[in-house]
């Protein structure tokens, strides 16, 4: 569906189904430079088991107009005007990959009321970017797109072996991020780069949580995800076995069982 | 596992893990319609493309899908879909972007059933072609109308094999706000990858090179993931509900993979043309050392080009690679690793000088096929565009004495010897006649 957030037109995808804000919502909250597509393997599977899912794409971002927000507080805040735009009541369960998983991180603290669970995949406390990826992104974003794809996927994407017959895991990722607008992929990088509160936000977060990592996670290593699971107070966690960065498309059943079962409590 | 990987890396593994159950090393055959669900709930999910997974094998097959991501791999597309050949793969490209109404901009240098297809059969469903040369990007500017929904055309003309500057034309459709097809059977991903010069989507047929030993029939489509499809209305049947799934809106939900989605769901689901998993492995088979087969390919053609071109009873020769063919340029910058393996040859004594050349050869086989580890020869004009009226003929580089030579694998030394023997006799007949 289409609904304008601070007056620009916002796509979010809610797996195919109707969406009810009276409902169980699910908020997905999408990594750098990705989009609503990043979660192709989550939305339709939970939208189908009674929830209601929200994959918003944001600013610049997949199919959203306007200008992408410029640090992680700001993109927690703007998941809180999609939930009020899409008027949403009462709380949400929200999912966040990799950067989302700091904006989700944030939107715990910053707005409490409005987070009643949370899940983070694939992130940490801090999501640190080196200077030559921040480059690459600023001034030769195809190549830093390439790199991503190439860290950010484990045996099966390198194999392109994928759960939906026929595609093609790297092919597929540097379509849907070359898709956005040019520029968003440094803003996001650069948001990640500059958030060093990652530890005050996690001790902040009350909520029930989950984490779920990826033994073979180049962007976000799984010791870097342990330290976030041991600073969140109420956490259950998932680590799965032969999986990259891009869990949710990489072992998308894993990530999906996970989540139903956390969600079921 | 990190890197990723180089061309003859993927045409071995790509799209396949061994299994963890049997650890079976090549890709298992799986002759099977059908694949029993968990539970019910497993089996809606499926229904609901809600999980990966397989429910019948006209749609897909786990065999099939090895190969498919095989072929993704190779051309870089973000998806592909086996069909049962290359034609089949050519009509549900069109249903999944075409109704009644619409139009094509097409290369009129084709293979003649690609040919027969848009002028005697889709034309019936209203659906009409416009026939331009490959090698004029203006004219084929000039011949897009509103309607007009794709440009297609190969990058090498069969069997004339002028050259569509891809570069250029794809930026013509690009404007357009159309999409480029491409036929890539006569390069293979292994000359050149269309989807990275200018190509949104690219069709095969496996038949040929891909499989390389004549021994399976197939097709491919490749979806490059590189088209807006919501850039215009020109395309509902991508950018709005779907006739089944839930009505999903396929350019939403799949994005990049919105054009390979369609074609699973009502070409491979209304029309059928699925590949048979013993198919696919075998075309994987060939696959492997398509990058080995393809070095030889080029140079056994090289050195029977220098052969042929200084034949006394050879009229002419044409191929991409040589300096007076007038797209050589565009060729060599297109495909610098080699500009394929077909070879156009007039005989001198016409026809009946031909047809002696292709009865006295012993090596070479002749028939209706290209791209084999033999050698083949044929003559088109009376076998594979012998339907086509004098003008298609000569639109599509037709001529009375054109014999197509598929240069195979051979010792490169036998077939020339074995070309020599022919030539000889075709010369003699060429004599008598005069």
């Amino acid at each position: 569906m289409k609904i304008q957030v601070n007056g620009h037109e916002t796509f979010i995808s809610t797996g195919g189904r109707n969406f009810d804000p009276n409902g169980e919502v699910l908020l997905f909250i999408h990594g750098s430079g990705q989009s609503h597509l990043s979660f192709l393997l989550q939305g339709r599977f939970l939208a189908n088991r009674g929830f209601d899912v929200l994959v918003p794409d944001m600013p610049a971002h997949g199919l959203s107009k306007g200008d992408a927000p410029q640090t992680i507080e700001e993109m927690a805040d703007w998941y809180v005007d999609v939930i009020n735009a899409a008027e949403i009541k009462g709380n949400v369960n929200v999912i966040g990959h990799s950067q989302g998983g700091l904006v989700a991180m944030e939107m715990a603290r910053r707005h409490p009321e409005k987070v009643k669970m949370a899940t983070f995949i694939a992130t940490a406390l801090a999501i640190p970017v080196n200077d030559m990826l921040l480059d690459l992104a600023k001034n030769k974003e195809p190549r830093a797109i390439d790199a991503m794809m190439d860290w950010g996927h484990g045996p099966a994407g390198h194999m392109h072996d994928h759960t939906m017959p026929g595609h093609s895991h790297l092919a597929y990722g540097r379509q849907l991020m070359s898709a956005n607008e040019a520029g968003a992929l440094f803003t996001d990088l650069s948001a990640c780069a500059a958030y060093t509160d990652g530890a005050a936000a996690a001790a902040a977060v009350q909520c029930p949580s989950l984490c779920i990592f990826s033994d073979m996670d180049k962007m976000t290593p799984i010791k870097a995800g342990r330290k976030l699971a041991d600073a969140l107070s109420n956490v259950e966690v998932v680590e799965l076995k032969n999986a990259g960065h891009m869990s949710t498309t990489e072992r998308p059943f894993e990530v999906n069982i996970a989540l139903r079962k956390f969600l079921a409590n | 596992m990190s890197g990723n990987f180089k061309f003859d890396t993927l045409a071995l593994h790509a799209g396949h893990s061994p299994d963890e159950r049997h650890g079976s090393r090549a890709v298992p055959i799986h002759q099977t319609t059908s694949y029993v669900f968990q539970d019910t709930e497993h089996a809606a999910a499926l229904f609901n493309m809600e999980v990966g997974g397989h429910i019948y094998s006209r749609l897909t097959n786990p065999t099939v899908a090895v190969l498919e991501q095989r072929l993704a791999a190779l051309d870089g597309g973000v998806a592909a879909v086996a069909t049962a050949s290359g034609m089949s793969a050519l009509f549900v490209t069109v249903m999944a972007l075409c109704s009644a109404g619409d139009h094509i901009v097409s290369s009129s240098q084709m293979y003649g059933a690609n040919i027969n297809l848009f002028e005697h059969t889709l034309s019936r469903y209203g659906v009409t072609t416009t026939f331009v040369a490959p090698n004029d990007p203006e004219a084929i500017k000039a011949a897009i109308q509103p309607n007009t929904k794709m440009v297609f055309g190969e990058v090498i003309g069969n069997p004339g094999m002028d050259i569509m500057d891809i570069r250029a034309v794809g930026k013509i459709s690009a404007e357009a706000g159309i999409p480029l097809v491409i036929d890539a059977t006569f390069n293979t991903p292994w000359m050149i990858q269309p989807l990275k010069h200018g190509a949104n989507i690219v069709i095969h047929s496996l038949t040929k090179w891909m499989g390389g030993h004549g021994t399976a029939l197939g097709g491919a489509v490749i979806d490059g993931g590189n088209f807006d499809w919501g850039q215009n209305d020109k395309f509902p049947m991508l950018t709005t509900s779907h006739f089944g799934y839930q009505g999903v809106n396929l350019w939403e939900e799949y994005g990049p993979g919105a054009f390979a989605a369609r074609v699973r769901t009502e070409g491979m689901m209304n029309v059928g043309p699925c590949l048979a998993p013993m198919n696919a492995f075998l075309i994987m088979q060939g696959i492997e050392t398509l990058g080995l087969r393809m070095e030889k390919h080029m140079s056994n053609t090289a050195k029977m080009l220098a052969f042929l071109s200084e034949h006394e009873q050879v009229a002419w020769v044409k191929h991409p690679s040589l300096p007076d063919h007038p797209d050589n340029k565009v060729a060599v910058e297109l495909m610098p690793k080699g500009q394929g393996s077909i070879i156009a040859v007039g005989i001198k004594g016409g026809r009946e000088a031909g047809r002696a050349f292709i009865e006295n050869v012993q090596l070479a086989s002749h028939l209706a096929n290209v791209g084999d580890a033999k050698t083949l020869v044929i003559h088109p004009g009376s076998t594979t565009h012998s339907h086509l009226t004098p003008e298609a003929m000569q639109a599509a580089g037709l001529t009375e004495d054109l014999v197509r030579v598929s240069v195979g694998l051979e010792d490169i030394d036998d077939l020339i010897a074995d070309f020599k023997a022919a030539l000889r006799i075709a010369g003699k007949v060429a004599g008598a006649k005069s």
